[in-house]
């Protein structure tokens, strides 16, 4: 059968759907609490330890093992794209905090202490000078992370989270090629298509 | 998922409004926020427009588990479906079990697929599965209907549980027809089991105690792929099985019958999303035309079709809803 | 505006500082800077001026003592808004352009619009960078421009202390020495009280009014720079003889 039309047949546009909402979600909720623990730990350096250790130590976990000890855990299981967003926040994470902290540490620091010096508060430093020169390798941060959701959203389609993987696990268990590369083919196109474009964003808000 | 349209439209107005916001003269010294706020838009787009995107409300979604049985029952309720109802059927087959077929029914992402009464009693309902047929089913259909916005559909007609086999010529030899019967015979046979039975108590250690079963020499655990060829070969004489195996007919097995009514029913029954019920009420019709279709003795030959015969479970169905429910 | 010389802007009363690590980088420094006088710092690496300097718009706080900036808000914020500060590295801002960053201090603080573009294209005159600069990125500058840049940044809001902290020394000499004669007319016309570190004995001559001799966080000595190349200290001696300095020459000092 002609792999296009297989895969039109086989809705592949709406497992795409899922999985970017899987995708989505989780990269929206790592920067949502990575970009503020990367600001602190760049502001307080005393915690940079405990929180790059921590995030690292959640990266360290294969996948599946993180899925399943939280599979059993009451309102995490009962949903498992409750558990799945959680678990894929969780991995992209480190990529954000690291990058968010490296970034505002790599800021010039005479630009620092000429803006300091003239007499902006912490907040007008951090928003006005210091993020935007860290823009760039934050961005790189979230391009890691988000590359990093699409793989990971695809194995927890072997816990149910549904995605692009579903087509996967389906194919394996049917022996049936066609629909293993229908779900792998599309996940590596949006996985490099995210970096690709991600890349191209940061190198124009390189700091020059 | 809510309906898609109107909510896509309003996320596409609230992305713009945002951008007009940041984008405005008197935040322009923020220049570099530009950048920040074409992301953040586009996630929460993305986001957005993926959680109403293409809902499926024009067609129904039919899922089934990895096995034969579940697949042939799935290709049952999806071709019932296109042969009464105008409706799309879009098949999610080969989902890798009960969990997994829960969430996507619960989030769903799949509208119907086909269970077992017991299985949801214990695995999704997480209640002992005890009682008789009639009495797991409401149960489980309360239960699914008050908590979890699902409903059961009318039973298939067979019940799959653990079967005891034994060899045909023994059955008929002997005469015996029930597990009561076979425990006189206990002690001169061996006995061939899954390691899951085995481990299970309610497994054999509940069906010994049940039945006064005590065998010569500790049962062998051995792989379930094995078990039917040992018994044939004549290496056991008593293996645990399901009561829908394809085999069994195939090589002349015989099922004791649970005279004690020791393993809990496992009746099979389609999972239904209640909303796509009120969406589609014909759906309800073509699964009421499925009711008590299928003894237990149907559903060992159609698996054996598929399983022994190698034939396409599409064509399989196909040639069993023709016979048995001609089309109209 | 107070006219020049009446009264001290700055005052240091038995200041130390002391690094948490306990080493000391200043000892009891007494220390007055009038109003409308340039005060030269001038000292080695390690000799204390930066640290000195650093004190005044509080980037450090005195381990003891007191340092006194008279007339200025208590608030160390709006204290440093009111103070110009250029750094040797100068800091402008990557990201902005160098309307932007002159108008640093006047945008925190909320002027007008218009207000801010005149002023921007005013200082832009005072420091001799042509107008259409001000929409040119700090990167298409060369150092000398980068440094004027700074410099009027510095003197955006018209604060009446300015800190310069070896402004001119990452450099050429011939850019130095343009930059050296423009700051002399510069203070001829604004008289703002200015504290300038260098450890440049000739930039120190040529641009002070006063120079503060300082060695291993100690004040050797305060004098004028007539006097300095004469002085029997035995610290400015030394001082004078590792420049080579000959003799002083007070036509220098006066503006063209």
């Amino acid at each position: 059968m002609n792999f296009v039309h297989f895969m039109l047949q086989n809705d592949v546009l709406e497992l795409t759907w899922e999985h970017l909402w899987l995708v989505g979600i989780s990269t929206l909720l790592a920067l949502l609490v990575g970009l503020p623990l990367g600001i602190m730990i760049a502001r307080w350096p005393r915690w940079n330890k405990p929180v790059l250790a921590g995030a690292n130590i959640i990266q360290t976990i294969p996948s599946l093992a993180l899925f399943g000890f939280l599979l059993p855990v009451p309102w995490l299981g009962a949903r498992v794209e409750r558990l799945a967003i959680l678990a894929l926040t969780l991995y992209a994470l480190l990529p954000v905090i690291r990058n968010t902290y490296t970034g505002i540490r790599g800021v010039d620091p005479a630009v620092v202490e000429a803006g300091r010096g003239m007499g902006m508060t912490d907040r007008q430093l951090l928003f006005r000078v210091e993020l935007p020169l860290a823009l760039s390798v934050i961005l790189s941060g979230v391009r890691v992370a988000v590359v990093i959701s699409v793989g990971l959203a695809t194995i927890a389609a072997a816990i149910g989270a549904g995605g692009l993987g579903e087509f996967i696990f389906r194919g394996l268990a049917m022996v049936n090629n066609q629909l293993i590369l229908a779900g792998a083919v599309p996940a590596a196109i949006l996985a490099l298509s995210a970096d690709l474009s991600l890349g191209w964003l940061e190198r124009r808000l390189r700091p020059r | 998922m809510p309906g898609g349209a109107g909510i896509t439209n309003a996320a596409r107005s609230i992305i713009s409004a945002l951008r007009r916001v940041i984008l405005s003269p008197a935040r322009r010294k923020f220049a570099y926020s530009r950048v920040l706020c074409y992301i953040l838009p586009i996630l929460l787009a993305i986001v957005l427009l993926a959680s109403c995107a293409p809902s499926h409300s024009d067609r129904i979604v039919v899922g089934s588990k990895n096995f034969t049985e579940s697949l042939i029952l799935g290709e049952l309720i999806a071709q019932q479906i296109e042969r009464t109802t105008n409706l799309k059927v879009e098949r999610r087959f080969y989902l890798a079990g009960s969990y997994i077929c829960h969430q996507a029914v619960l989030a769903g992402r799949i509208d119907i697929y086909p269970e077992y009464t017991g299985t949801a009693l214990s695995a999704i309902v997480k209640q002992k599965p005890e009682g008789g047929r009639a009495e797991v089913y409401q149960r489980v259909k309360d239960e699914y209907e008050k908590r979890l916005g699902l409903t059961l559909g009318p039973s298939f007609g067979f019940n799959d549980t653990f079967a005891m086999e034994i060899r045909g010529d023994d059955a008929r030899r002997l005469g015996i027809k029930t597990l009561s019967q076979a425990a006189a015979y206990a002690p001169q046979w061996r006995a061939g089991f899954g390691y899951e039975f085995m481990e299970r108590p309610d497994g054999f250690a509940g069906l010994a105690a049940t039945y006064g079963l005590h065998f010569a020499a500790t049962p062998r655990v051995m792989d379930l792929g094995l078990l039917a060829r040992a018994l044939h070969d004549r290496q056991i004489d008593l293996a645990a099985g399901n009561t829908t195996d394809g085999l069994i007919a195939a090589l002349d097995f015989f099922v004791l019958e649970d005279d004690r009514h020791y393993f809990p029913p496992y009746e099979a029954v389609p999972v239904v999303r209640q909303a796509a019920l009120q969406l589609h009420p014909e759906v309800a019709r073509a699964l009421a035309g499925l009711e008590g279709k299928i003894s237990d003795e149907e559903m060992r030959q159609l698996n054996y079709a598929v399983d022994g015969q190698h034939r396409d479970a599409r064509d399989v169905v196909a040639d069993f809803l023709t016979k048995k429910i001609p089309a109209k | 505006m107070e006219p020049a010389g009446s009264g001290i802007a700055i005052e240091f009363r038995d200041v130390s500082y002391t690094l948490p690590s306990g080493q000391r980088l200043l000892s009891d420094l007494n220390l007055q800077v009038r109003r409308g006088e340039t005060l030269v710092l001038l000292g080695r690496s390690g000799s204390g001026k930066t640290t000195t300097l650093k004190l005044v718009n509080r980037l450090l706080l005195p381990s003891s003592g007191e340092v006194r900036v008279n007339g200025a808000p208590t608030d160390v914020i709006q204290l440093r808004r009111s103070i110009g500060y250029v750094i040797q590295d100068v800091g402008l801002f990557p990201h902005y352009t160098v309307e932007r960053n002159i108008a640093l201090v006047p945008t925190i603080e909320g002027w007008s619009e218009e207000r801010i573009r005149a002023r921007v294209q005013e200082l832009l005159r005072v420091v001799g960078l042509e107008p259409q600069m001000a929409s040119r990125y700090p990167r298409e500058l060369s150092g000398g421009q980068r440094q004027r840049v700074g410099v009027a940044r510095a003197l955006a809001a018209d604060p009446p202390i300015l800190l310069m902290d070896e402004p001119f020394g990452a450099l050429d000499p011939l850019t130095r020495d343009e930059l050296q004669r423009e700051f002399l007319d510069l203070q001829q016309r604004l008289r703002k009280t200015v504290v300038f570190v260098t450890h440049d004995l000739r930039e120190a001559l040529r641009l002070g009014s006063s120079i503060a001799l300082m060695e291993a966080g100690r004040l050797v000595t305060v004098l004028p720079p007539e006097n300095f190349l004469h002085s029997d200290d035995p610290w400015a001696a030394a001082y004078v003889k590792a420049f080579g300095v000959g003799s002083y020459d007070a036509a220098e000092r006066s503006a063209p």
